[in-house]
């Protein structure tokens, strides 16, 4: 599944150019390790963020933490299929009015996104989802700030 | 300038929140007390938790109702706890292990706490090994990962609402994450002392001291754990609840935990406390208020997340 090479190094971008980016991905990347996100957070470098451009190609909001798949094709044409993770649950997904049938619509097959995620510590294409934009920029499922966004919540749910 | 404000505000939002993550998951209360630390414990009275409801009247024998450990409105949308609600371990003063227990202790690896090697384990040696040792769960052996019953002692210092459905001779206490329901009884028995088969929730029977609801548990299933950091217990364990209401929404819980086969002393948790919730406080998107059914399905947590998700993420593809 994942092509030689250092996917993080390999995926990376340069970052977006909103101002406040940098430092809204380093805040959450500082706060990620600590927690607890169904014990997966020791699975991901939060330290080294990855923001990638993607193609949807599953969303699944359900327990413990709904999962977004999607392709990422490099300058090479290679296609790399990616997994992530949300840190928000249905649950709190709920509380912040991001309900399924919201949710599914605003991650259909073939949406071309921009994700930022702390990617795998062993390297494969799997990561915790800081960050999500849709193709017209906006944030999607309210996760992790973006233009004109709220703060990041302030914790990833426990399950 | 709006802009710089922007980012300044949240730069130091961003650090007063890491302060407080870093607080609630590093090791719990801080050392000598505090409201919520050990040797406050709520005796010389605690405030509410809402100024509001400081002079609201209330029953100390009513712990009806829904209850968080997570500050958050809604009771959740935030993975720790609140800030003096204790953090997700039972205790950090854990008694030394028998052999056996030592035996079970290395066999557990959980995946909550600071990460196993890593620098941030090795700066913090006041904390008990159990919360220095996370592994990536697809490398770990935490009995929840795969849906199993949490047990009581873990479960209630879970972070999400649980229900006390109070009856004339029972309680159900509801747990929101795993829906999960308990069984206290308070028509005056008492728990066996050598049941025939252990329960994965055990064996429970409650009843008033005072002001304290004390509650006593007997047979629990040993393949659960104490608390996140896979501290373990024999079904020879005998668990002690003690619950105090101190302000209309606030409810304390101290737990002691007796287990000479495991544990050379007796172990005393953290103080938790929990906070009263509104019926109305969970909802969802339909207004359709109450626990939600936020349940541990094994094809959604399994099949779905763990093999797809959990795994790959620790270097385990299927």
């Amino acid at each position: 599944m994942q092509p030689e090479g250092s996917l993080p190094e390999r995926a990376r971008m340069k970052n977006m150019s909103q101002p406040f980016f940098p430092i809204l991905v380093g805040l959450i990347a500082s706060v990620v390790p600590a927690l607890g996100h169904h014990g997966t957070g020791v699975s991901y470098d939060a330290s080294h963020p990855v923001t990638l451009k993607g193609v949807v190609t599953e969303f699944h909001y359900a327990n413990p933490h709904p999962q977004l798949f999607f392709d990422v094709t490099d300058e090479k044409g290679v296609v790399v299929h990616w997994g992530g993770e949300f840190y928000p649950n249905p649950a709190q997904l709920i509380q912040d009015g991001w309900g399924k049938k919201r949710s599914e619509a605003a991650l259909p097959f073939g949406m071309h996104i921009t994700i930022t995620v702390a990617p795998s510590r062993a390297g494969e294409p799997v990561g915790a989802i800081l960050r999500l934009l849709n193709d017209k920029n906006e944030v999607v499922l309210g996760v992790a700030g973006g233009p004109g966004a709220p703060p990041p919540p302030a914790e990833p749910a426990p399950h | 300038m709006k802009i710089k404000l922007t980012v300044w505000s949240m730069l130091l939002g961003g650090m007063a929140l890491f302060a407080s993550i870093a607080f609630t998951q590093g090791g719990g209360a801080p050392p000598g007390g505090g409201p919520g630390g050990r040797g406050g414990g709520g005796r010389g009275g605690i405030l509410a938790a809402d100024p509001k409801n400081a002079n609201r009247a209330y029953d100390k024998h009513d712990i009806s109702g829904i209850w968080s450990r997570n500050g958050s409105p809604g009771g959740y949308g935030g993975g720790g706890t609140c800030r003096d609600c204790g953090d997700r371990g039972f205790g950090n003063d854990v008694p030394s292990l028998t052999p056996l227990g030592q035996k079970m202790f290395d066999a557990n690896k959980p995946s909550y706490g600071r990460n196993l090697g890593s620098p941030d384990a090795a700066a913090h040696p006041e904390e008990a090994l159990g919360r220095r040792r996370a592994v990536p769960p697809a490398n770990g052996t935490d009995p929840y990962q795969t849906c199993n019953p949490m047990g009581p002692s873990r479960a209630l210092i879970y972070p999400d609402p649980m229900e006390m459905n109070v009856l004339p001779d029972k309680i159900f206490q509801q747990f929101e994450w795993g829906n999960a329901v308990r069984t206290i009884w308070t028509d005056g028995r008492k728990v066996p002392e050598d049941p025939d088969q252990p329960r994965w929730w055990g064996y429970s029977a409650g009843k008033w001291d005072g002001d304290t609801f004390v509650v006593d548990t007997t047979g629990v299933d040993e393949r659960t754990w104490v608390d996140h950091f896979g501290y373990p217990h024999s079904a020879q364990m005998h668990l002690e609840e003690r619950y105090r209401r101190t302000a209309y929404d606030v409810l304390e819980l101290n737990m002691t935990i007796t287990d000479p086969t495991i544990y050379t002393g007796v172990w005393k948790s953290q103080p938790k406390k929990f906070r009263k919730l509104s019926k109305d406080a969970i909802k969802t998107v339909d207004g359709w208020a109450g626990l939600l059914e936020d349940v541990c399905a094994p094809a959604d947590d399994v099949e779905l997340f763990n093999k797809r998700i959990r795994d790959p993420a620790g270097g385990v593809v299927h």
